[in-house]
């Protein structure tokens, strides 16, 4: 018996903690925190990178709690499903809970928002002139006799009250459209050469790249040339399950939906092919093959590597480095060589000229293919999360902007007329009602003498 | 010649600073005509900017809002449009000369950033960019005017707590403002709102001609200030939803997930966290009043990271710097 009132109290004060609006606040402020550290710190970079950043041992302890990833992190999802645990408590036990509360006797004095209009009419007639006063003004109006007095309550906006239910219920709602994704969804990047077709992953799409354009100009601004980029497009042939193949443009903004997947314009390169030399003589192998941007030959018989690292549009003939200007006029490529994975070097090769790599080998890019970089993703809980936008979105305004009123209205006979006495409490205190009760205050005894 | 948009953006600058001393002067004199002088400018200067944007809009077809110096201009623009409607409502007029004087220091840094008009990159070649930027950059301006608002709280509350000690209760009875404190609102005159005397302490003080308390106690009460600190979040906030709403739904489009932990995004998600954190706050008796303006000015430093930091300090990593 001890031990079953024990756990009562104990389910008592954790339903009590949780249900706490202080409570949830800890646990925002924690979100808060954790959310701008992110953007403070680069996320998902290299270790070194954090080490070339910070002092050394805020390098290791950025690591070491997982603050280069702190979206993924344990600690993020946890303070998100504290937060949605402690909406569930709160919501279930206080929020729903809290209907219009009972009509009961209040002492109106004591009530900071109050008011006495003293009125020669008999207390029939004030009792009716003042329901219509607040009928007309669109309040909800309730009589009860209480102890032996007439009491008038006129409520207003009460089914605002629902509106924090609504904002906490949209905020769950995104939760389970974002779920959806991590359990049902997919995403991904591919780069196809012109002229190339992939099968994406995890559905029966093929996809060719017909051809790659892009708009890119220089413009003249105060602070020089500027080349900016206008327009991307790939021109492409899907095949999607229905196995029927079609013509097809993706620009960015302008993605295209293949059986529930779209396909949006990320990025763009130019694929180089190489000839590999040694002695003199051609590699096959290595010759063969067209490389992206970041790809890596490693040259047969040695510790050797080499690195396509950027290609250079256009080379300045004056200093004979890259320009600004990204469109391939006179391009060349920067290879950045490796011996046991550490750096030896980087150089600039122009196309058909060759480069030696030491041991008898050299390299020439010969000849380069745009490709394009495509992003796809299938996420079917994108219209939940904007399903729960909107929801959230209505409780915040319903909230704010709709404020549940309620005023007591008690009506004595006095002398030979009565006395009106009324007060009013919100859902936010007082403060937020003084203009308002100050003006029903006001127009109450115009309303009564002119009935 | 000038060319009409910078004409436009001289008058509005400099409408904007004469009305800002105009209305910094009639907060602490409360001479009728520099309120009639001051609001008028505000408001000229406030159309001015707007036909600003609307002609460099003409002249370029390219919308201003998609570097910092177009958004500097909007977010200086919108902070005083949505001063101006509050003003309006809530007789705000008082706190307008610092809510402009901020503004400007804005607007004149934005034109700092003019680079010259440059075509949009493809990302920002949507329409979202249209309905996104101008509806979170009034966001931020509704945070700016909280900002000020809670500002004036505090400086009313603390100078009523220096003066308090210093006032005996026999004075604040005297001046019979011992009875007016916190006990209760009675509408017996049923006249107009009435400034309720929440601070005592400044009401004797400025009897006895104390500048700076004559200065404060014609300032709304403590509380009403309160409630209008709150009306004002309870704008920025849905107006910030609604920006990273539209946001999630462009981003959608260019980049193919609705949310990247982009730290534009992600910046902004942090100040939404700290409003949603506000009125959670506001809703317990103990925490309105100083430590919800504490809040409201916190916002300020937080809200110029989110909108400036972000972009300046650490946009290199961003989308929202801008690169495909
Ligand atoms: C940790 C979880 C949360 C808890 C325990 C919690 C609790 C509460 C409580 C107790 C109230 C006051 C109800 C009242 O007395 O009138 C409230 C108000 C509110 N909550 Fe939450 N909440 C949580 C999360 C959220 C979230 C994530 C949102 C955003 C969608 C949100 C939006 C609101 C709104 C808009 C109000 C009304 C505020 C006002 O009217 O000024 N809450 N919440």
């Amino acid at each position: 018996m001890a031990a079953r009132v024990g756990l009562d109290d104990l389910f008592g004060d954790f339903v009590r903690t949780w249900s706490n609006v202080l409570f949830a606040v800890s646990l925002f402020v924690v979100w808060g925190i954790l959310t701008l550290l992110g953007v403070i710190i680069d996320q998902n970079r290299d270790s070194s990178i954090y080490f070339a950043t910070y002092a050394a041992p805020v390098a290791r302890l950025i690591l070491r709690l997982g603050l280069d990833n702190v979206y993924h992190s344990a600690a993020y999802i946890g303070i998100i499903g504290l937060i949605l645990s402690s909406l569930a408590v709160c919501t279930l036990r206080r929020v729903i809970p809290a209907r219009l509360p009972p009509l009961r006797p209040v002492k109106i004095d004591r009530l900071p928002l109050h008011s006495r209009i003293d009125t020669p009419l008999d207390p029939a007639t004030t009792r009716s002139r003042v329901e219509n006063f607040f009928r007309r003004r669109g309040w909800q109006i309730r009589k009860r006799e209480l102890g032996g007095t007439e009491w008038t309550f006129a409520d207003r906006h009460d089914w605002a009250r629902r509106g924090v239910l609504i904002a906490h219920l949209g905020f769950v709602i995104i939760a389970t459209g974002t779920t959806i994704y991590w359990a049902l969804g997919f995403s991904g990047e591919t780069a196809i050469l012109s002229g190339q077709t992939v099968s994406i992953p995890r559905t029966s799409t093929k996809l060719t790249l017909l051809d790659f354009a892009y708009r890119i100009e220089p413009i003249a601004t105060k602070g020089g040339i500027v080349y900016q980029p206008i327009d991307y497009v790939s021109h492409v042939t899907v095949t999607g399950r229905d196995g029927r193949a079609r013509r097809a443009t993706i620009r960015v903004n302008h993605p295209i939906n293949v059986d529930g997947t779209l396909y949006y314009q990320a990025a763009y390169g130019f694929g180089v092919r190489f000839g590999v030399l040694h002695y003199g003589k051609p590699v096959r192998d290595l010759s063969e093959q067209t490389l992206k941007e970041g790809d890596v030959l490693t040259l047969p018989q040695t510790t050797r590597e080499v690195q396509y690292s950027q290609f250079a549009g256009t080379i300045d003939r004056q200093t004979g480095m890259p320009s600004a200007d990204p469109r391939p006029n006179d391009p060349g490529v920067i290879l950045n060589i490796f011996d046991d994975g550490q750096p030896v070097g980087t150089t600039l090769a122009r196309f058909g000229h060759a480069v030696d790599l030491g041991g008898g080998f050299a390299i020439v890019p010969q000849r380069y293919t745009m490709y394009s970089g495509l992003q796809y993703r299938h996420d079917p809980g994108i219209p939940l999360v904007g399903i729960g936008a909107l929801v959230l979105l209505a409780g915040l305004c319903i909230s704010f902007y709709l404020l549940p009123a309620r005023v007591h209205v008690r009506i004595d006979l006095q002398g030979a007329g009565s006395s009106v006495a009324m007060a009013a409490t919100t859902v936010k205190g007082y403060d937020i009602f003084e203009s308002q009760f100050a003006e029903l205050a006001t127009a109450l005894p115009r309303a009564l003498k002119a009935g | 010649m000038m060319p009409l948009d910078q004409v436009l953006m001289a008058i509005a600058l400099s409408t904007y600073i004469v009305g800002a001393i105009v209305l910094i002067m009639y907060f602490f004199s409360r001479a009728e005509w520099q309120r009639n002088l001051g609001v008028p400018l505000v408001i000229a200067g406030c159309v001015a900017q707007f036909a600003q944007l609307a002609t460099r809009y003409e002249l370029t077809h390219i919308w201003p809002l998609l570097n910092l110096y177009g958004s500097l201009s909007l977010f200086s623009a919108m902070s005083v449009l949505i001063f101006i409607i509050f003003a309006f409502r809530y007789r705000l007029w008082f706190a307008g000369g610092f809510v402009v004087a901020i503004a400007s220091v804005f607007l004149a840094y934005g034109l700092t950033w003019n680079e010259g008009t440059l075509p949009a990159v493809p990302s920002l070649q949507s329409y979202w960019a249209k309905i996104h930027v101008p509806i979170v950059v009034s966001s931020y301006a509704a945070f700016l005017v909280a900002a000020v608002i809670s500002a004036l709280y505090l400086l009313k509350h603390y100078f009523n707590r220096s003066l308090v000690a210093r006032t005996t209760t026999a004075a604040l009875a005297a001046a019979g403002a011992a009875d007016v404190s916190m006990s209760g609102m009675q509408f017996e005159s049923a006249s107009a709102v009435r400034i309720r005397r929440d601070t005592p302490a400044i009401e004797v003080a400025a009897t006895e001609g104390n500048v700076v308390a004559r200065w404060l106690s014609t300032l709304p009460s403590l509380a009403q200030l309160d409630v209008l600190i709150y009306r004002v979040v309870a704008v920025g906030l849905p107006l910030l939803t609604i920006g990273i709403i539209t946001g999630a739904w462009w981003a959608k489009e260019a980049w193919g997930a609705y949310w990247q932990w982009d730290p534009k995004e992600t910046a902004a998600l942090a100040l939404w966290i700290f409003y949603a954190i506000y009125m959670h706050l506001h809703t317990r008796n103990a925490w309105r009043g100083v430590r919800s303006a504490w809040l409201g000015v916190w916002g300020l430093p937080l809200m110029l990271f989110v909108y400036l930091g972000v972009n300046i300090v650490i946009g290199n990593g961003s989308m929202h710097s801008y690169k495909l």
